[in-house]
């Protein structure tokens, strides 16, 4: 067919973000022992809870097997043939932006992350890590006058210890599974948020991931505290360049939200995804867990997932506060070799909880896109709903599209609603659109951009905007 | 466990058949399903153990079907209680399959077995011996409704195998009737092959007594143009397992299920279905209804597999469930697995209780809460029970029967 041809021209935009820095990192030799892990937490000069928290952690990873459960298939990972510590090399300390290497500066000016304090236009501020650490917070200033705390997680470990030593591990147990106990044992970096009673942060937080060298691993760590009536909104980009070997990036997002407090945490992950035939690209082995612990809080998680060769994700709410409310918005995209297992958990607990998921997959080529969500009702959750919705849309007949939902209710008393659905890009509406002076590929993507509205709505404008067009690019010529 | 051991060991399973021989080799090296595996992860260990724990039984006492006979010209049969059955009429006929047909058959089968999907045949048929094994080939058209048997003796094991081959533009009514007695455990297999345009009503109604449990194991196979309807209803088991495999071969078959589970006390009462289309233009309709009380459990699931293959499949499944109890559980998983572009596919799974303003609304005309109640169950039952084949005297057995649990 014709258009089909025509369709899948319309996928194959070269991946923009793919050059390298050519930078003088420091790094530590491969593998991962007990020493690698001490070697870690001495060079960022950690408290010994720290320590131990990674060596209590380093030691359950070793007796864990790696999962094999999800709809994936990739090639073993030789978790000693990684560096597990890899930093750009600078001056001891750095008191401003104008010591920072120019060269990163460049680079995340490159990925269109000013931080540069001067470009306020967006007011937006940014923690940017590159490899495994971070390199610049911006707004600093600003935001302490509002009494929020917005740093690298090695900054907080130094000046707000008693907040880590409180929360870190809580919601995603070190033992939590076989990632997150790898992470544990060997994160570096990542970001730090705390946002005081009573604050609504004055301006959006955004970290921005930068993977650089092409035999570390990326281990980060987010940690976001929103404490009672206070809300936040984080979003999370994520780049890395083009290497044929795979890369590893086993990242822990912790959020916890007391009484009355709301959490928006939105990415958009475009890692590096392999090349056509499946060389190279991140595997991306997240687990993302927020904890609703007070009353009528909310934590609601947006993702647009466009990259990685590989991704094993489930950002996940536990609702523990009685009339508390999880949301989980995802957009995932899959091209070429790509494989995607991801979904959310939906842990219902106290009273009268209430839980939305909309799930939208789009698979092309010859990857593989699989819903994987669990929805549970405890015995107390009386009065609890849930709402899930997981559409695919499969473009070309060598795609597949799982939906894999797990449901379990042990409460008469609540109710939860599942539908799935599967559909195409049908000729008729192309023609239809066509018909009216629409050129293929914006018709290809118009009904692309619709079928994900309902997510798009509920990521921040920036990112909503950068979201459309980054489906648009990555869809390119693939529809049939 | 007394049956894995003797398996283990091989002994007291004399005078072993040909089929009983290869099923034997198969579990002896692994002996017990995967209990980690998607279809046996919910499974009640202990419950399954119990199971297990009956010797088998070979001789059946004396039956009494709990069903009376009609008037009806109804063709009756109970397994293990047959010896020869030619039924030729100038319109049908009804033979027994000759025993190397069946062998032939049941081995083709077991070559596409999956040790751990398969486990509840294979267990079923390293333990059946021939005299509990019914071969059916059925031709013809104007066939009146057939009524099959398959029961338990207390204290014991029982497997009993049926085979159905169903020829060419044949159309039948099928019943059949599982039935657990007292501290009994029953394992029974089906193996239905539909050809081109045959037709079948299939209706499975299980039901135990106290302590009884059952493995039924159903597998059907489709060839094109043919329609596979089954209404099925399983309560009143201690554990029951009712696992569906349905394989469209060429697609361009319809198949439409309806499935009703009932559990109280303690029981726990799973359904897994997996259907595979083969080929283009498929057609599945499917919805599984629960309703867990006491501190029962009830499991669904079900997958749908749509490969490349089957472009222009329109499946969908449904999973509706009520949850009665704060001590009750309920899991359900459908699934869909698709490769096939130009297709539509969809399920949903709804879990909730009895609704409120209905309830509310028959309280306000008079009606009690207990009636009430029964009135909005009954109809949650009927969508299901409607659709299984069964005569006007049976239902009201049935009803009793329902009302009664």
């Amino acid at each position: 067919m014709v258009n089909e041809n025509l369709v899948k021209d319309v996928v194959k935009e070269p991946y923009k973000y793919g050059f390298v820095t050519d930078i003088e990192t420091e790094k530590i030799e491969k593998g991962l022992n007990e020493d690698i892990v001490r070697l870690i937490s001495q060079k960022k000069e950690e408290p010994k809870f720290l320590l131990d928290f990674r060596l209590k952690a380093f030691r359950k990873w070793q007796k864990m097997k790696e999962p094999d459960w999800a709809a994936l298939g990739y090639k073993k990972i030789d978790y000693q043939d990684i560096i597990y510590y890899s930093a750009p090399k600078q001056k001891e300390k750095i008191s401003s932006l104008d010591e920072v290497d120019p060269k990163l500066l460049e680079t995340f000016d490159k990925l269109g992350i000013p931080l540069t304090e001067q470009k306020k236009l967006t007011n937006v501020a940014v923690d940017a890590v590159f490899d495994s650490v971070s390199i610049a917070t911006t707004f600093r200033e600003e935001l302490a006058e509002h009494g929020v705390i917005f740093c690298s997680i090695s900054e907080a470990v130094k000046n707000h210890e008693d907040l880590i030593e409180k929360y870190l591990g809580t919601v995603v147990p070190a033992s939590d599974n076989y990632f997150a106990a790898l992470n544990s044992a060997v994160f570096s970096d990542g970001s730090f948020v705390y946002i005081p009673k009573g604050v609504t942060c004055p301006m959006d937080l955004s970290s921005y991931f930068r993977i650089n060298s092409g035999d570390s691993g990326q281990f980060e760590r987010t940690l976001i505290i929103a404490e009672e009536s206070s809300s936040v909104s984080y979003l999370e980009g994520c780049t890395a360049p083009m290497f044929d070997t795979n890369t590893l990036h086993a990242a822990v997002v912790e959020l916890i939200a007391l009484d009355d407090a709301s959490i928006k945490y939105s990415t958009v992950q475009n890692w590096y995804a392999g090349d056509e035939k499946g060389i190279g690209g991140i595997f991306n082995f997240v687990t993302k867990r927020g904890k609703c612990l007070g009353k009528r809080s909310k934590i609601s998680w947006s993702q647009v997932e466009t990259g990685s060769a590989i991704t094993w994700k489930y950002p996940s709410c536990l609702l523990l506060g009685e009339e508390s409310v999880g949301e989980f918005y995802s957009v995932a995209l899959t091209n070429n070799l790509q494989q995607a297992d991801t979904g959310t958990k939906m842990i219902h607990i106290g009273p009268k909880t209430k839980s939305t998921i909309v799930s939208k997959g789009i698979s092309a080529g010859n990857s593989k896109n699989s819903y994987r969500g669990l929805v549970k009702m405890g015995t107390k959750a009386t009065g609890s709903r849930n709402y899930s919705q997981c559409d695919s849309m499969l473009i070309g007949d060598q795609a597949s599209a799982n939906t894999f939902p797990y449901i379990k209710s042990q409460q008469p008393n609540s109710e939860i609603e599942h539908e799935a659905s599967t559909c195409r890009i049908s000729e008729d509406q192309l023609f239809y659109l066509q018909s009216r002076g629409i050129e293929f590929e914006e018709a290809v993507s118009m009904m692309v951009s619709g079928f994900c509205r309902d997510v798009f709505n509920q990521l921040p404008m920036e990112f909503a905007a950068e979201a459309d067009k980054l489906l648009a690019l990555k869809l390119e010529g693939s529809v049939g | 466990m007394k049956i894995i051991e003797k398996i283990k060991t091989n002994k007291s399973i004399d005078n072993q058949t040909e089929i009983q021989k290869i099923c034997l080799d198969k579990l002896q090296s692994r002996p017990l399903p995967n209990p980690e595996s998607e279809q046996w992860r919910l499974s009640n260990k202990s419950k399954f153990l119990n199971f297990l724990d009956y010797s088998v039984n070979e001789k059946d006492p004396k039956f009494d079907t709990p069903f009376p006979n009609t008037s009806q010209n109804t063709i009756r049969l109970v397994i293990g209680d047959i010896c020869q059955i030619d039924l030729i009429d100038k319109n049908y006929s009804i033979k027994q399959l000759s025993e190397d047909k069946l062998v032939k058959y049941i081995k083709e089968q077991i070559s596409f077995f999956d040790q751990n999907e398969n486990w509840s045949d294979l267990l079923n048929l390293s333990l059946n011996c021939t005299k509990n094994t019914l071969g059916l080939k059925i031709s013809g058209s104007k066939i009146p409704p057939i009524e099959i048997f398959s029961h338990a003796s207390s204290n014991s094991l029982n497997a009993k195998t049926l085979v159905i081959f169903l020829e060419k533009n044949c159309d039948i009514d099928l019943l059949q009737v599982n039935l657990g007695k007292d501290n009994s455990s029953l394992s029974q297999s089906t193996f239905f092959c539909l050809e081109e345009n045959s037709s079948v009503n299939h209706g499975v109604v299980s039901y135990g007594e106290n302590k009884s449990n059952l493995l039924n194991s159903l597998n059907v196979i489709q060839q094109k143009n043919s329609e596979y309807n089954l209404g099925s209803l399983h309560f009143k088991f201690n554990y029951a397992r009712f696992e569906i495999r349905i394989k469209q071969s060429e697609g361009n078959a319809k198949t439409n299920i309806k499935g009703m589970q009932i559990t109280k006390k303690d029981e726990q009462i799973s359904t897994y279905t997996k259907i595979d289309f083969h080929g283009p233009n498929g057609f599945l309709d499917q919805i599984n209804k629960s309703l867990a009380d006491d501190k029962s459990h009830a499991i669904f699931e079900g997958s749908i597999i749509v490969p490349k293959i089957a472009q222009k499949t329109n499946a969908s499944q449904l999973s509706r469930n009520l949850l009665l109890s704060n001590r009750a559980q309920i899991d359900t998983k459908p699934q869909l697995e698709i490769i096939a572009d130009d297709v539509k596919c969809k399920h949903g799974a709804t879990i909730t209780q009895l609704n409120e303003e209905e309830l509310f609304y028959m309280r306000t005309r008079g009606i009690t809460l207990t009636e009430a109640s029964k009135l909005q169950l009954s109809s949650y039952f009927q969508e299901i029970i409607s659709f299984i084949p069964i005569s006007k005297e049976r239902w009201d057995l049935l009803d009793k029967l329902l009302n009664e649990n």
